[in-house]
């Protein structure tokens, strides 16, 4: 947790904050995430790669794998829905953060997170309905994926989709991708990419940048 | 600071922005109004560009190799990342094409800077100081840890003779090409055997049944294809196979999503619908352990009867595959196709009698076998898993009978595997000579307790020693000694409750590692190793793939450790001091070092290196200078189509390496036996294969008392047990017991329900894992958690090495799936061996829709 708050950047981020809940930063382009449900292996290189670049303690886990499975013996089905932060187009967590340090990035939309701003109040965990923002107990504060800016400003893309060991992983212009108009190696030839999969929220309610290719199991009517 | 290599190697660093594949707007920095934004999230941090790449590679024994980049700052690494397509030669950040991938790491490379700096990290040389197992050491100097082996090496060879130290290394603390951990031939082979003190472990745990299939049937371990030659077949049965959790071969599992995409069709005989089925959207077909050489019986069965083999591929190239391809002086004798249609033992083997066995439908088998025998080519991967049973062997070689007799071996496509080994690489830069793997005694590498308890009174075959042309032959050695190198060996053979008696009988075990495992709380002396981030030396793909890894010494080692090269050439010079018969020593061990060697190891190294990569340009055609491909830090080779095995056999007409020079199906060498308790296998192997019902399984009258049928498969969270002690991956699953939800309702067991799993060899305490992913009467549990007794000797950790039984097949396969339990929920403890409560663990979803 921020030992000493510096309450004149407070009062910017604050004031930042403001704006950006009245009218959400509206970037020429919405980075977003693509991954493919079913040829995901479920091998975590991806959550483990973000552990070792956020240098993470046991505990938050910025990025998660879910396991999904059902049926009932000898017909049964299973596959993995991953997900980190949807870097919403309206983000629930950030009007809820008392002290601004939730910001989108005019550029590409990138939902980041300022840690020494943070005063571990964890309202922005129990907003988002998609699990993003974890807790951080050693260090008492809310920690959440950043799409690794720091590489996306460098020209690379962020470390969970390089440590991707069935390509299945990827970013790219969310409206592109949805609309399959952005190569990537996660979609197959023959595979349709959707804004939702079962269990998962209402996209409507923050319209998450994120796209998945589903199990027939997992498809939404 | 920048990034010297991506400077180096990419001078003008085109961002991928800027390239075809992505869009051109994303183009970041800049547009951040408020003057705070430029605080990172995660403060003190970082970036990658500010901090020093260093290109190096994972280096466990889990079944693939990959390239780990280290951002280091100073001497300390603060994140790996991975293969990005920039260091090879050509590269670019972002390449990645099926012709040279990228050779990506999985989570357990991408755990090991915890490994490194881990809690466990053994940092100084250490003496017991309370009984053995006790855990309990005093810190001692490296002069003291030496001498004190030094001088009890010497008793013991003088006192007890050459088999006095048994070799228990293996593949845990290195697969380069200079500092070799290696159970056969590694440097504690090497250094024991110029000692003259030396018994030997020759069964390999992982695959010894399938390398004996390999060996019998093709007289080769290389009948594997490279995985790039997945990406061609038509259909892949993935028996027992599951790469979603071994990685086995660098890109396979990437490379079968290509044929996926292709239209490929894909088969999984397993008892658990495994990740790998899902992946694949395969056609699970489950199957009772240990019944594996029955179900492909049964295919043969249906495959001969219909006259679906491929009958000119047979007569040409394989042996003993029915009555015509007999060879001349066996005339008479059982082929494999009257031992399939019952000609001698009157039982055909049908699909309906293979049924009865292995659980499956015979109209199952059928519909297999057709798919099997009209799909071209097809690949019929049969995993070593199958194979660690009683009489396991028999499965591997009933499966390349399989294969055989599809004509599958050879064409890109197929598949000959067995053990699977593709590509060769120039894989020796230590000293290898006539002394490499020098012994006196060589056992079944699991029945070391049963020779020590039983000493003398042990018959040759009991503990399947090697023949020998001289007068030790059949001698049985009197071990009072073992030495650990990379091993956990204690922790991971079968039946521990055996080895733990036998081990308090000896009189010195040493542990060298960079670990400590949960062996070494039982060793006398510990010896703090570093680990290959310490130290100067070259990857190797483990199993598929074809490149070399440049390994620099990414910092200097931790506390006290020193490589394993340096601890055995110091304790050389040191007995060479003690014993006169051991003149030079030192200088024979390690002929490029002097004896400060101990002191200053980079320029010996550096030298063993330098003339490896000579051999590897002389042999390989390699253009590259050393000094580039330092700099680079890897080396891919580029084939013009796919590695595949027995392709010039097949092709040119070249003779396999058999006897024959056939596909032996019928094997000559089994077949001319005369003796067989004279041999290393101890007990009868018929020549051809056949099913041969296990000690102990689902069909077996002890079943009554033990229920369930356990197998222990590699899990995807450790290497064997390396890494069970690192928290990022611990947070990825739970060490637990997987069962059928009809067997837990019937048992009233829920998910996260502690059970006990037990049988007459032991008793284990787990939380239970309830799915309709795994067949009924199974439970699996899987192999290298770190044990954990309480004081009746139960394992509160849950490791299914106090069940299994130390009893190998014929051929030396480990039995780690031969193993019947019961199991109850229970009110005994489970120590999960971490604190399970602060992290937010994974979760299985079950979803009925």
């Amino acid at each position: 947790m921020a030992q000493k708050l510096d309450m004149r950047r407070v009062k910017t981020a604050l004031r930042r904050k403001m704006a950006q809940t009245a009218e959400p930063a509206k970037p020429a382009m919405q980075l977003g995430f693509v991954h493919h449900n079913v040829d995901c292996i479920g091998c975590r290189a991806c959550e483990i790669a973000c552990k070792d670049k956020n240098g993470l303690p046991p505990g938050p886990r910025l990025r998660r794998v879910m396991a999904v499975e059902g049926g009932t013996y000898p017909d049964v089905f299973a596959y993995k829905v991953n997900l980190s932060c949807n870097h919403c187009a309206d983000p629930a967590c950030l009007p809820t953060c008392p002290t601004g340090a939730i910001w989108k990035r005019e550029n590409d939309g990138i939902v980041d997170i300022d840690s020494t701003l943070c005063i571990g109040c964890r309202r922005c965990e129990a907003a988002c309905p998609y699990g993003a923002p974890q807790w951080n107990a050693k260090e008492g504060i809310v920690q959440k994926c950043n799409l690794c800016v720091d590489e996306i400003d460098a020209g690379r893309k962020p470390y969970c989709v390089m440590a991707c060991m069935m390509r299945v992983l990827d970013i790219g212009p969310i409206d592109k991708i949805l609309a399959g108009k952005h190569p990537t190696t996660a979609i197959g030839p023959h595979d349709k990419p959707v804004r939702q999969v079962k269990n998962m929220a209402d996209p409507d309610l923050t319209r998450p940048s994120i796209a998945f290719v589903p199990h027939r199991k997992g498809k939404v009517e | 600071m920048k990034t010297p290599i991506a400077d180096l190697l990419n001078p003008e660093r085109r961002s991928f922005l800027k390239t075809a594949a992505a869009g051109a707007a994303l183009a970041g920095g800049g547009l951040l109004e408020l003057e705070d934004a430029r605080a990172h999230a995660y403060a003190p941090y970082l970036t990658d560009n500010q901090l020093t790449a260093v290109v190096t590679s994972c280096d466990h024994n889990c079944g693939s190799r990959h390239m780990l980049v280290a951002h280091k700052k100073g001497d300390v690494i603060v994140r790996l990342s991975t293969d990005d397509g920039r260091y090879q030669a050509g590269g670019a950040y972002g390449k990645d094409t099926p012709g040279e991938p990228q050779l990506r790491a999985c989570l357990r490379g991408r755990s090991y800077r915890t490994r490194i700096y881990s809690p466990e990290r053994l940092l100084a040389p250490m003496l017991r100081v309370g009984e053995r197992g006790e855990g309990k050491f005093k810190r001692v100097s490296w002069d003291e840890a030496l001498d004190h082996i030094a001088h009890k090496m010497v008793w013991l060879k003088r006192k007890y003779g050459p088999t006095a130290i048994l070799d228990q290394a293996y593949a845990g603390a290195s697969f380069g090409v200079l500092h070799k951990s290696d159970q056969i031939e590694g440097l504690l082979a090497r250094f024991l055997g110029m000692f003259g003190c030396r018994t030997s472990s020759w069964s390999v745990p992982s695959y010894q049944g399938t390398t004996f299939s390999s060996r019998i049937t093709f007289g080769t371990i290389t009948d594997g294809n490279e995985d790039d030659a997945f990406a061609h077949s038509k259909l892949i049965v993935m028996w027992g196979w599951n790469p979603a959790y071994t990685f086995h071969g660098g890109n396979t599992c990437y490379y079968m999503r290509l044929a996926k995409q292709r239209g490929c069709t894909f088969v999984v005989v397993d008892p658990q619908y495994t990740d790998s089925a899902a992946a694949y959207d395969a056609w699970w077909i489950p199957i009772r352990p240990n019944t594996d050489a029955a179900m492909l019986a049964g295919m043969a069965h249906h495959i001969f009867a219909n006259h679906l083999q491929d009958q000119p591929f047979i007569d040409r190239f394989v042996q003993g595959m029915d009555a015509g391809t007999m060879p001349g002086w066996a005339t008479g004798q059982e082929s494999f196709k009257d031992y399939i249609l019952g000609m001698s033992d009157r039982t055909p083997k049908t699909p309906e009698w293979a049924e009865r066995i292995c659980g499956v439908a015979a109209a199952d088998i059928r519909k297999l076998a057709d798919l099997y025998a009209r799909t071209k080519p097809a690949a019929l991967k049969a995993s070593w898993a199958p194979g660690r049973a009683a009489h396991g062997e028999q499965y591997s070689r009933m499966a390349a009978a399989l294969q055989a007799m599809t004509g599958n071996i050879g064409v890109l496509g197929g598949c000959a595997e067995g053990v699977g080994k593709g590509w060769h690489p120039v894989s020796v830069a230590h000293p290898h000579d006539e002394n490499a793997n020098l012994w006196w005694a060589s056992i079944k590498s699991d029945r070391w307790a049963h020779c020590v308890l039983n000493y003398p009174d042990v018959k040759r075959e009991e503990i399947g020693c090697w023949p020998r042309n001289d007068a030790l032959d059949g001698q049985i050695p009197n071990i009072r000694a073992i030495f650990w190198h990379g091993s956990d060996w204690f922790n991971q053979l079968t039946n521990i409750n055996k080895g733990i008696e036998a081990i308090k009988k000896l009189e010195l075990v040493v542990c060298s590692d960079s670990t400590i495992t949960p062996s070494a709380l039982w060793a006398d002396v510990l010896l703090p190793a570093a680990t290959h981030f310490e130290r100067h030396d070259v990857g190797l793909p483990w199993y598929k793939g074809h490149y070399y890894i440049h390994r620099p010494k990414v910092i200097a080692p931790l506390g006290e450790a020193k490589t394993d090269f340096q601890i055995y050439t110091e304790l050389a010079y040191r007995l060479e001091a003690l014993d006169p018969g051991l003149k030079d020593f030192g200088k024979r061990y390690n002929p490029r070092a002097g004896r400060d060697y101990f002191q200053s190891p980079d320029a010996v190294d550096e030298a063993y290196l330098a003339a490896w990569w000579k051999k590897v340009q002389d042999q390989q055609g390699v253009k590259m200078s050393w000094e580039e491909f330092k700099r680079r830090g890897v080396y891919k080779f580029i084939f013009d189509q796919p590695l595949v095995a027995f392709r010039a056999q097949i092709e040119k007409g070249e003779k396999f390496e058999t006897p024959s020079g056939k596909i032996e199906i019928f094997s000559t060498t089994l077949a001319r036996v005369a003796d067989w308790t004279r041999t290393q296998y101890g007990a009868p192997i018929p020549a051809i294969p056949k099913w041969i019902e296990p000690f102990e399984w689902i069909g077996h009258g002890k079943a009554g008392k033990y229920p369930f049928h356990l197998v222990t498969p590699h899990p995807r969270w450790r290497t064997h047990s390396m890494f069970h002690n690192l928290p990022w991956l611990r947070e990825t699953y739970q060490q637990e017991v997987t069962i059928n939800a009809a067997d837990a309702r019937r048992l009233k067991i829920e998910t996260g329900d502690i059970v006990e799993v037990w049988n007459g060899r032991g008793r284990i305490v787990v939380p239970a894992y309830v799915t309709e992913r795994c067949m009924p009467g199974v439970a699996v549990v899987h192999e290298g958690a770190w044990m954990d007794l309480d004081k009746r000797g139960t394992d509160r950790a849950g490791n299914p090495d106090f069940l299994t039984k130390d009893e190998p097949s014929p051929a030396g396969a480990f039995a780690y799936n031969t193993v019947l339990v019961n199991l109850k929920k229970t009110a005994l403890e489970h120590h999960p061996g971490w604190d399970v409560r602060a992290t937010s663990r994974s979760i299985i979803f079950r979803r009925d829709a």
